[in-house]
């Protein structure tokens, strides 16, 4: 009877059906990956006692619970179960230990897995905890782009540890990211591109257009970055910016050094290797790298630009990080005349630097086209920058299914991979797109994906935010402040959590660090400290009245006061043996690294002047602990007791050979 | 002793004092005793004890009303279910969410059985109403249970809508914010009606708590009031009506 | 599915006790339908009984597959500062949505809703609903005037808004109601179409209408509510 046998089968079926799931929750994966790791276990096992332990264990659901970081439940143990056993080390697959690093494997209670790694730590399906299936909310973090989970804490642009991380964000301010993009902490970036008005009276019509054409290509150095702009806009850019008239100071400059004459190329040259410009620029790729690349400069910028920026560099560019030098008129005109003999670009043809005879109708639509491009986020005189990009606060956790692939078939829909491309070559993503391309390096890619990546949408609670290892950065006004910011200390010195990375040494605790008579002298006639670096201190042929000021300043703002300024101070007399401070010496080879009398090594600077330069107190310090001062220090730390630290410093305070260089300097002649 | 077979056994079960205390008619293999089984079941004596042969046709009304009702069945089955592990509260509510599908066992089943049956009923209601009226079966009596049938409709909508805030995941949030919006433009009273529902002026957390006592506690009790007052209709209406005759002759009105 | 005699075999007999029988109590201020002809009639249990667990099991089972092929939609955590785009209703109020593309708020979102509530619920109280008669039964040239007024005010109005999902298929029903005018003539279809009652051509214009509608807003309806092809619906902001 078809009713009757409809009735079995639909009975039968009804049953089997709702059977299905409770039969695959028995099933879970977890499971049997659960089993397999105590027999693992077992067969690793050293005893009797702990192969009996894991055979022992419950099949569960593993969990770290992180109330206060934002309430993270991580299940990846159920299971990553070996990701803490050291018996599991070597072990295959999903078994094995987690590799070590700072935090790892130690914290992983304080951390969990979700924060570094993403992903989904309440899962424990391996596509749903891994972030594979559709809106998983988040997809775990590539390996190449791990360290951005450093910087969800982290905060700061040096994170010690994470290499990429630290680099990408370098990248990112040297790059000027911030100008288009807001990003918090970073509200105040200024862009040191050239405010437009100077631009006309700088360099020609042709230079010009060659520069916007491909700025990297003619200068390896340069941060601006290429707009792949069409001839038409680059010749309507290029009407613009010779339409935009110069403040009358700064034209009355450049017409002035424009009626001078000639200097002496030979006295050129040997001026321009004391200043020691290439410290930050480059000559034919031999430089520091981080300004621009001079060689053919002459066919870029005009002489009587090169001249009145060379004495007034801050009047063209507020923002640049170029110092002021003291220079004679005669000194000047003698190192242009040598840049221009030196400096061209042979094969150029003549009229680069000819003016461009304004057309109104090209040069307002070259306005129009300038304000479109976002130009004006770098080029502004003044004011607010016009951040035309979309800002990046919360970039790290933007949802895959949110972005915008646009033509570009052949990219995994994952957020890392459209930054990448975003990256790369940005206009390939979509038409009407403004990002330049920045010619990245796939390292310099990853680095700055990285980077992007840690900007969370969810701030990490204060008590995950490790303690600053820097002070704020603190620059005085007044004399000192006019004095920093002519000589752009900042361009290479950090004080506290500011400052550029050209110069190994910070600036922070520098009136606690060095004696003032030493400062005075090194600041007129700077010399070289450590043999070992290309970039060293230009000679600013600062005067000795402004010496004084700068290094009254250090004893006075750039202390610390757990350096003691006496270390002898209550310490028995014993600790001031220089002869046992030179026992030390030689006992812990620091001869290695260091120049002592005439022989050693020039990785660490020569120390037969340290009694001269450095204080005791500071020596003391430095010597109980190098790496307090920075992180990638190499002296090593010897775990010295108080007594053999002071008896060293004691020595070393008697080593107050003048260097070479100091006896024989004119002093600062302006 | 006679072996223990399982007819024994039933015999044994049928004869005992507690079956019979619960099951007060034999096998319903006469006519009384299968008259009985209606009578003496609350849940069956919504049933006529004889029906009419030709409703019994799977075109006569396409079961939709049945399907309907089976579909809420399954909602307040499995919709309960998912009250023991769901906190109306931001943004605890969408976690539970990850919790069902990761690690609470089968809740990614009931979850999903909850939101397909939703969608059922809804549709299911629907088909219903059409059915109804092409079969013209609105007409009198029936008049006041085609009206009932209305509000089930709205009743439904209502409970699929307040549950879709739930989740708490974009689709809810936005979702629900667009369907609000539209209540705003309601001259006087939508504004204040919109804030009433929500709580507030936006779609929060208060909105979320709201919709969960709609959702869990009043319009499941409503619903069933209307259902019983609609079941209870079909048969003083004189059970389910099916195509209009053919012949109109064969129907009279007195 | 026939019933079987060999299982349930009907039980003749004049006994009430053993065949109880249907007594009508008819007074004349009710109308319940009253047949000349007496039906065959069956017992509930098992007839009714067996088909309503079968059909109980299978929705069930049923509604069992889906949900072990499909999982419910679960997307990223509700984020007020992250409007998807677009942003859609559940797939019910969808026509309302789309409507809200072509008229201003009041009227998609309040006025038309309620006018459609309104006329759901007096249904059964219209005498034009319960006389039932086919369209073309009555004058013919009073209807094909009115139904050529009603809808051209109704193209004429729509196409001000620009709502073609409204104006093409009134046009449709339109010309299906004129086809069904010649009567007699044609095939089976053109007689299934004579005997449409007026109700049940408004009825169907309207469910065409509002799936028409539901249906653009489902599947064709992308970034700032612009038309779009299904498989296109998310090219993401």
């Amino acid at each position: 009877m078809p009713l009757r046998r409809l009735f079995a089968i639909t009975s039968i079926l009804f049953f089997v059906v709702l059977a299905i799931s409770p039969l695959k929750n028995a099933l879970r994966p977890y499971r049997s990956i659960q089993r397999e790791y105590a027999r693992l276990g077992a067969a690793r096992a050293k005893s009797q006692k702990v192969a009996e332990a894991y055979q022992a264990r419950p099949v569960s659901i593993q969990q770290i619970w992180l109330p206060g970081l934002q309430n993270r439940v991580d299940r990846c143990m159920t299971c990553h179960l070996g990701a803490q056993d050291e018996t599991m080390a070597g072990a295959p697959g999903v078994y094995r230990l987690h590799s070590r690093s700072f935090h790892t494997p130690k914290d992983f209670d304080r951390f969990g897995c979700t924060s570094c790694h993403g992903g989904q730590g309440l899962a424990t399906l391996e596509e749903d905890a891994h972030g594979m299936a559709e809106n998983a909310g988040t997809p775990m973090t590539p390996l190449p782009f791990i360290e951005s989970g450093c910087g969800r804490c982290h905060l700061g642009e040096q994170v010690n540890g994470a290499a990429i991380l630290t680099r990408g964000r370098m990248l990112m301010e040297k790059a000027g990211c911030f100008a288009c993009h807001l990003v918090k902490g970073h509200e105040g970036f200024r862009s040191e591109a050239p405010p437009l008005e100077s631009v006309a009276l700088k360099t020609g019509g042709e230079a010009l257009k060659r520069w916007l054409k491909d700025p990297k290509g003619l200068d390896g150095n340069a941060s601006m970055p290429n707009f792949r702009l069409s001839d038409q806009d680059i010749e309507a850019l290029t009407h613009f910016i010779f339409n935009t008239a110069p403040s009358k100071a700064l034209a009355d400059k450049v017409r002035e050094a424009g009626a001078e004459k000639a200097g002496d190329a030979i006295n050129g040259k040997k001026i321009f290797a004391e200043a020691r410009c290439i410290s930050c620029h480059t000559v034919e790729g031999k430089g520091n790298g981080s300004a621009p690349e001079l060689s053919k400069v002459a066919s870029r910028a005009t002489q009587p630009w090169m001249l009145a920026y060379l004495r007034d560099p801050h009047a063209f560019n507020p923002r640049t990080r170029m110092p002021q030098f003291g220079f004679s008129a005669a000194d000047t005109r003698d190192v242009v005349a040598y840049m221009v003999a030196e400096f061209k670009d042979f094969d150029a043809p003549p009229g680069m630097l000819d003016p461009v005879h304004v057309n109104q109708t090209l040069a307002e639509k070259g306005q129009k086209l300038f304000r479109l491009l976002g130009c004006t986020a770098c080029h502004a005189a003044s004011g607010e920058p016009d951040r035309i990009g979309p800002e990046l606060n919360r970039i790290g956790d933007k949802r895959a299914a949110s972005l915008d692939f646009g033509k570009r078939k052949d990219l995994k829909h994952t957020l890392p991979t459209w930054l990448q491309a975003k990256l790369e070559d940005p206009r390939s993503l979509g038409t009407g797109l403004k990002m330049p391309v920045y010619g990245l390096s796939p390292t310099d890619t990853q680095a700055v994906v990285t980077a992007l990546l840690a900007y969370g949408a969810e701030p990490v609670p204060a008590q995950y935010q490790p303690v600053p290892a820097v002070r704020a950065s603190l620059v005085p006004g007044g004399t000192v402040g006019a004095l920093f910011d002519r000589y752009r200390c900042l361009s290479c010195h950090q004080i506290g959590d500011k400052g550029g990375d050209i110069s190994t040494a910070p600036l922070t605790a520098e009136g606690s660090k060095v004696k003032k008579d030493w400062v005075i002298d090194y600041l007129v006639m700077s010399y070289t400290i450590r043999p070992i670096l290309t970039d060293r201190m230009p000679v600013f042929r600062m005067t000795k009245a402004e010496a004084t000021i700068l290094a009254e300043a250090f004893e006075t703002f750039y202390l610390d006061p757990s350096i003691p300024e006496d270390p002898f101070a209550g310490q028995p007399a014993t600790s001031r043996d220089p002869i046992e401070g030179r026992h030390i010496f030689d006992t812990l080879g620091c001869k290695a690294c260091h120049i002592l009398g005439e022989k050693g090594g020039y990785f660490g600077p020569p120390l037969n002047e340290a009694g001269r330069r450095l204080k005791p107190g500071w020596t003391y310090t430095w010597l109980k602990g190098p790496q307090k001062w920075r992180a990638d220090v190499r002296c090593p730390n010897y775990g010295l007791t108080d007594a053999d630290a002071l008896k060293l410093t004691s020595f070393l305070q008697t080593q107050v050979q003048k260097p070479a260089a100091l006896k024989t300097a004119k002093g600062g002649g302006r | 002793m006679s072996s223990l077979t399982l007819s024994t056994l039933t015999a044994w079960v049928r004869n005992s004092a507690v079956y019979r205390s619960i099951i007060r008619h034999g096998v319903a293999d006469t006519n009384r005793n299968r008259s009985l089984v209606i009578f003496e079941n609350l849940f069956l004596h919504v049933h006529p004890v004889k029906v009419r042969e030709k409703t019994l046709k799977f075109t006569h009304t396409f079961w939709l009303g049945g399907i309907t009702m089976v579909a809420t069945f399954v909602l307040f089955a499995t919709g309960i279910l998912l009250m023991f592990y769901y906190h109306p509260s931001v943004p605890q509510a969408y976690r539970d969410m990850k919790e069902l599908m990761f690690v609470v066992d089968n809740g990614v089943f009931y979850r999903n059985m909850h939101r397909w049956a939703a969608h059922l009923m809804v549709l299911g209601a629907m088909l219903h109403m059409l059915r109804v009226f092409y079969h013209r079966a609105y007409r009198p009596p029936r008049q006041f249970n085609w009206v009932v049938g209305v509000v089930l409709l709205l009743i439904t909508l209502l409970l699929s809508y307040t549950g879709y805030l739930l989740p708490w995941d974009q689709l809810a949030f936005w979702g629900v914010s667009v369907g609000t919006n539209m209540a705003k433009e309601a001259p006087l009273i939508g504004k204040p009606l919109r804030f009433l529902l929500l709580g507030g002026n936006i779609v929060s957390e208060n909105a979320l708590l709201r919709f969960y006592v709609l959702h869990c506690v009043v319009l499941p009790a409503v619903l069933m009031l209307f259902i019983s007052v609609h079941i209870w209709r079909i048969r003083k209406d004189g059970g389910v009506q099916g195509p209009p005759e053919k012949d109109p002759g064969e129907e009279v009105e007195p | 599915m026939s019933q079987t005699p060999q299982t349930f075999a009907p039980v003749e007999s004049s006994d009430p006790m053993v065949v109880p029988k249907r007594v009508a109590m008819v007074r004349p201020d009710t109308r319940p339908t009253i047949r000349r002809r007496e039906e065959k009639w069956v017992m509930t249990f098992p007839h009714l009984i067996i088909r309503e667990v079968i059909m109980f099991m299978l929705v069930v089972i049923g509604l069992a597959v889906v949900a072990l092929l499909f999982n419910a939609p679960l997307e990223g955590l509700a984020n007020p500062l992250e409007t998807p785009n677009p942003s859609k209703a559940p797939w019910y109020f969808l026509g309302l949505q789309e409507l809200l593309h072509y008229f201003p708020p009041v009227v998609a979102g309040v006025v038309i809703p309620g006018l459609v509530v309104v006329a759901l619920v007096v249904i059964p109280y219209a005498r034009i609903n319960l006389v039932a008669g086919p369209l073309w039964s009555g004058d013919r040239k009073r209807l094909t005037t009115g139904i050529t007024a009603v809808t051209g005010v109704l193209v004429i109005l729509f196409s001000t808004f620009q709502c073609w999902a409204i104006v093409v298929p009134s046009l449709i029903v339109a010309a299906a109601m004129f086809l069904a005018r010649s009567e007699g003539s044609g095939g089976s279809f053109r007689r299934f179409l004579a005997l449409v009652t007026l109700p049940e051509w408004v009825m169907t214009w309207f469910v065409l209408v509002a799936a028409i509608l539901t249906i653009i807003g489902t599947f064709f309806r992308g970034p700032g509510w612009s038309l779009v092809w299904p498989w296109n619906m998310y090219p993401p902001a």
